[in-house]
């Protein structure tokens, strides 16, 4: 039982020990990567980049020509605008287009993806809002809807459940062909938008719908999406211009828009992107699309027209964190390290990252034989210890502390 | 022998663990009539969108409760065994010494799980009269780590505070510091879905550690 | 009879310290033995080793045939412990703690225990902790003999009492070892305390035992011889014979197992004049120090 005791706290500790010497290591050492902001130009028709070295920033094209930073403002007008306003050095037209303050804030729009807003909890539970109200402002409502075996509405206020408005909207999701439950549920939760466009729900045959509440009534659109597509996760937006209702990764990590009003499904000229470990960064303005990818080591940026064509792609790429100075320390002195929370994750769990390649086996060799030195100084059998030196082999300095902290001596 | 064995840990336990349950209880009712409050004043569709929303975990007061109960009872357990090394009376007593020590650690556990069973299920209840059960659900899920803390401090103070050496109750206090944390990580509601498993497994691990300082108090490492 | 305590070739170090070697210790069936020792001498190293309590660098321990580092419970059972300083489960009080031991051994009477706790004037509700030395002695001395154990053993059973107490305790423990033929192997700091309960003695020194028989055997075989020294003029430290010597100027203090005819002649031999001999009667005190040395 002893040793069963022992075994079992020098495991817990080198779990331990996995997460909090690399967390430690990265506190002391860690050094900030910074990844190159680009952007498509429409006034010279190619990409911006705007970089650092050495602490400082560097304004450049993708040919390398570098600009100053009013310069380089004056390549971005449209993101830019109010600066080049206050300097006097925005054209009137561009592209033909006259420079109308209100036309360019329309037209602008931004959309954050960040692989952990797909890996979260979800709620489950959700505020139908009305979506002709009348009024001029959004308000919450005071009940809650969830989608499982029927469509129900719970009333925050004493926990009730509102049978007649779940019969309600379940009999309009029926009509429709819907499969309860609902395998996902996405929508913008909040009245701090300019209108309501219910939520895009995806249900247990994977079809798409948008389910909305109109003066009270339900109001539930089949939307037609290819056989055998299905979907990983759905972003509802509220941009100004209200082109689309939102963007949609698929499950080949393609991605899509669903047009307003006539509810297509466009695909957008995208490849490459991988919705697990990268970010996605949209932002669009009067001439173009700007569709940034960002992974661990690199950035690719597609510009897209304003018919959502692709016009041109811009790619670069950095040392990982693994292979500078620091992550070449790291790589001698850890085999691996576990965090129990992830950059691409919102949940908790063992997230286990070997080290590549085999530079640690010095340092466990060191510690191996300083091991066997201290077993040997207390006058003790080698033999007994094997699986000590096993242990201290294979997870170097966690295990040689874990097995030193819960020493291994015991008489029969 | 069993019956005289639960006695004396009951002796020594008793007053802290009637204590602790009944703090619990009322930490778990000054919750829920602050929750109340927030509905009287705010509205409750208000507060059940800055639960689900703006990740406002109403329970956040919880968090250390289980962690120090689990401590406490350790230390009302297993301090009055070393106070001049007591413990050889229960090493003596005609009973093998690892069943004696089992005994106390079963009934130790027992007493917590109980507090902890007590907790949870009020918790449960009050949660689910005034909330969705998705409410409920991540509530239950978040807190559940907590009380596994709870746990596993109990199991390494056992194992601390019968080691007879201060060196190594330093050394082992260093990996229960490593060790706790990992239960206590801040989240949104319902994050520690993935790990609460393992963390129920990794509890079991350690829950017999005690009989590793215990053996080496018994073999003479004094 | 056999043998209850055996200890064959026992040997402990303390780190690289020698506490003993080759330690040789049996104590039959019936009999008390008192083990007498200075601070240090490895008295409570060797109770901690027949208590199963501390593994013995080398050599075993056996307890009615069995290694004490292994007892089984039926054993122990047969075995009552006192702990140096009557230390106890000091949290309960005197009903707790009869209930709580009477729960383990099926032969517990408690008729002894509380025949004791009616000479003590302690409330029914007062915890152990809060007694005196004295009072804790008895509640210790009552719970083993509520035990009725076949072998008591007691580690340093007089310390903090005061002599009424310690009267108490060994008037009890003799007449109840005798009675019953009970075993008992202790160990105490007050000779006067042991020799009136001790059949057999084990003296131990640093490193070494320095006797091991009956007690009466001890005392008349263990002498001091007292004299003057006309001239300084010899080293009798030095003389196989001399267990001890203690001299100040001449006035000389002899220990020795020979007899009284034999150390005359060696005098005489030696040419060494002497005034004032004459043979000292000892008790078992004077004869521990004799054979240990003042500090």
């Amino acid at each position: 039982m002893k040793n069963i005791s022992r075994y079992n706290l020098i495991f817990v500790t080198i779990i331990a020990l996995s997460v909090i010497l690399p967390w430690m290591f990265w506190l002391s050492f860690e050094k900030p990567i910074s990844s190159p902001y680009v952007m498509y130009s429409c006034v010279d028709d190619c990409f911006m980049i705007r970089g650092y070295e050495n602490g400082t920033s560097v304004y450049s094209n993708e040919f390398g020509k570098t600009f100053t930073r009013e310069e380089f403002e004056q390549k971005l007008p449209l993101l830019n605008f109010r600066q080049l306003m206050i300097s006097k050095t925005l054209p009137d037209t561009i592209k033909g287009v006259e420079m109308d303050p209100h036309l360019v804030n329309s037209a602008g729009s931004f959309y954050r993806y960040k692989p952990e807003d797909k890996n979260s909890p979800k709620p489950g539970l959700y505020p139908m809002i009305e979506s002709k109200s009348g009024r001029a402002k959004l308000e919450m409502p005071k009940d809650f809807f969830r989608i499982a075996s029927r469509m129900e509405f719970i009333i925050a206020d004493g926990n009730k459940l509102d049978e007649q408005k779940s019969v309600l909207f379940t009999e309009a999701l029926q009509a429709k062909g819907f499969k309860f439950p609902a395998k996902m549920i996405e929508g913008l939760p909040t009245t701090r938008k300019s209108c309501d466009e219910g939520y895009f729900v995806v249900d247990n045959a994977d079809q798409l719908f948008q389910v909305k509440m109109v003066q009270g009534q339900p109001y539930v659109k089949w939307i037609d999406i290819p056989k055998g597509l299905t979907f990983k996760y759905i972003s509802c937006v509220d941009f100004r211009n209200k082109l689309y209702y939102c963007y949609l990764i698929g499950h080949d990590n393609s991605i899509f828009i669903i047009t307003q009003d006539d509810y297509e499904l466009e695909r957008l000229p995208i490849e490459g992107f991988n919705s697990e470990n990268q970010e996605l960064r949209i932002s669009s303005d009067l001439f173009n699309y700007n569709v940034i990818m960002l992974g661990e080591n690199f950035t690719k940026v597609v510009a897209l027209d304003d018919n959502r064509r692709k016009v041109a792609e811009y790619n670069q790429t950095w040392t990982k964190r693994a292979l500078r100075p620091e992550g070449k320390a790291f790589s001698f002195l850890f085999p691996a390290e576990i965090n129990l929370t992830d950059k691409y994750n919102s949940f908790i769990n063992f997230y286990f990252h070997p080290t590549k390649g085999f530079n640690w086996l010095i340092l466990h060799i060191i510690l191996l034989i300083s091991q066997f030195i201290i077993i040997r100084r207390r006058k003790a059998n080698p033999k007994n210890h094997v699986v000590d030196f096993g242990i201290v082999l294979i997870t170097g300095l966690f295990g040689f502390l874990a097995v030193n902290i819960f020493p291994n001596k015991f008489f029969d | 022998m069993l019956k005289s064995m639960i006695y004396k840990e009951w002796l020594k336990i008793r007053w802290f663990l009637i204590g602790a349950a009944v703090a619990g209880l009322l930490v778990i009712a000054y919750m829920y009539m602050n929750t109340q409050r927030s509905i009287t004043f705010g509205g409750a569709s208000s507060v059940w969108y800055n639960i689900m929303f703006l990740n406002r975990m109403f329970y956040k007061i919880l968090k250390y409760i289980p962690l120090l109960i689990g401590l406490g009872i350790g230390v009302a357990q297993y301090f009055p065994e070393t106070v001049n090394k007591r413990i050889k009376l229960t090493f003596h007593l005609p009973i093998l010494e690892n069943k004696a020590l089992l005994m106390m650690l079963g009934f130790g556990t027992a007493s917590l799980l109980a507090t902890y069973l007590l907790h949870f299920v009020v918790f449960w209840l009050l949660s689910s009269s005034y909330f969705g059960y998705e409410i409920t659900n991540a509530a239950l899920i978040t807190i559940t780590p907590w009380f596994l803390a709870g746990l596993a401090a109990y199991f390494f103070v056992a194992l601390i505070v019968l080691e007879p050496i201060w060196m190594y109750r330093i050394f082992y206090s260093f990996a229960a510091i490593a060790f706790v944390p990992l239960y206590l990580n801040s989240g949104m509601a319902g994050a520690y879905a993935p790990i609460n498993i393992q963390l129920v497994l990794l509890t079991l691990l350690i829950s017999v550690s005690m009989l590793f300082s215990a053996y080496r108090f018994r073999k003479g490492e004094m | 009879m056999n043998n209850v305590i055996e200890c064959n070739n026992l040997t402990h170090y303390y780190g690289t310290k020698l506490v003993y070697e080759n330690l040789n210790i049996h104590v039959k069936e019936g009999s008390i033995l008192g083990l007498l020792g200075k601070n240090g001498a490895g008295k409570t190293t060797t109770i901690n080793i027949l208590n199963g309590f501390l593994q013995p660098r080398s050599g075993e321990c056996l307890i009615y045939g069995e290694n004490t580092q292994k007892l089984t419970p039926h054993t122990k059972g047969r075995i009552g412990f006192l702990i140096e300083g009557h230390i106890q489960y000091a949290f309960m009080d005197i009903h707790q703690i009869e209930k709580f031991y009477s729960g383990f051994y099926p032969n517990w009477n408690n008729k002894p225990y509380w025949d004791l706790m009616s000479k003590l004037k302690v409330t029914p509700s007062q915890k152990i902790s809060t007694m005196s030395c004295g009072q804790r002695s008895q509640v210790a001395l009552g719970l083993i003999l509520a035990q009725d154990p076949d072998l008591l053993i007691l580690d340093d059973f007089s310390m903090g009492l005061d002599p009424g107490y310690r009267r108490l305790f060994i008037d009890y423990l003799r007449a109840y070892a005798k009675s019953e033929n009970k075993t008992i192997f202790t160990t105490s700091h007050i000779i006067s305390d042991m020799e009136r309960l001790i059949d057999d003695v084990l003296i131990m020194d640093y490193n070494r035992v320095l006797a091991q028989c009956p007690v009466k055997e001890f005392m008349q075989d263990f002498k001091q011889f007292n004299f003057t020294l006309d001239k300084d003029n010899i080293d009798l430290s030095k003389e196989k014979f001399v267990s001890n010597i203690e001299k100040v100027k001449n006035d000389v203090e002899l220990y020795t197992y020979e007899s009284e005819d034999f150390v005359k002649k060696f005098l005489d031999d030696n040419g060494v004049e002497t005034k004032n001999f004459k043979k000292v009667k000892m008790n078992l005190e004077d004869a521990f120090i004799g054979l240990t040395g003042k500090y």
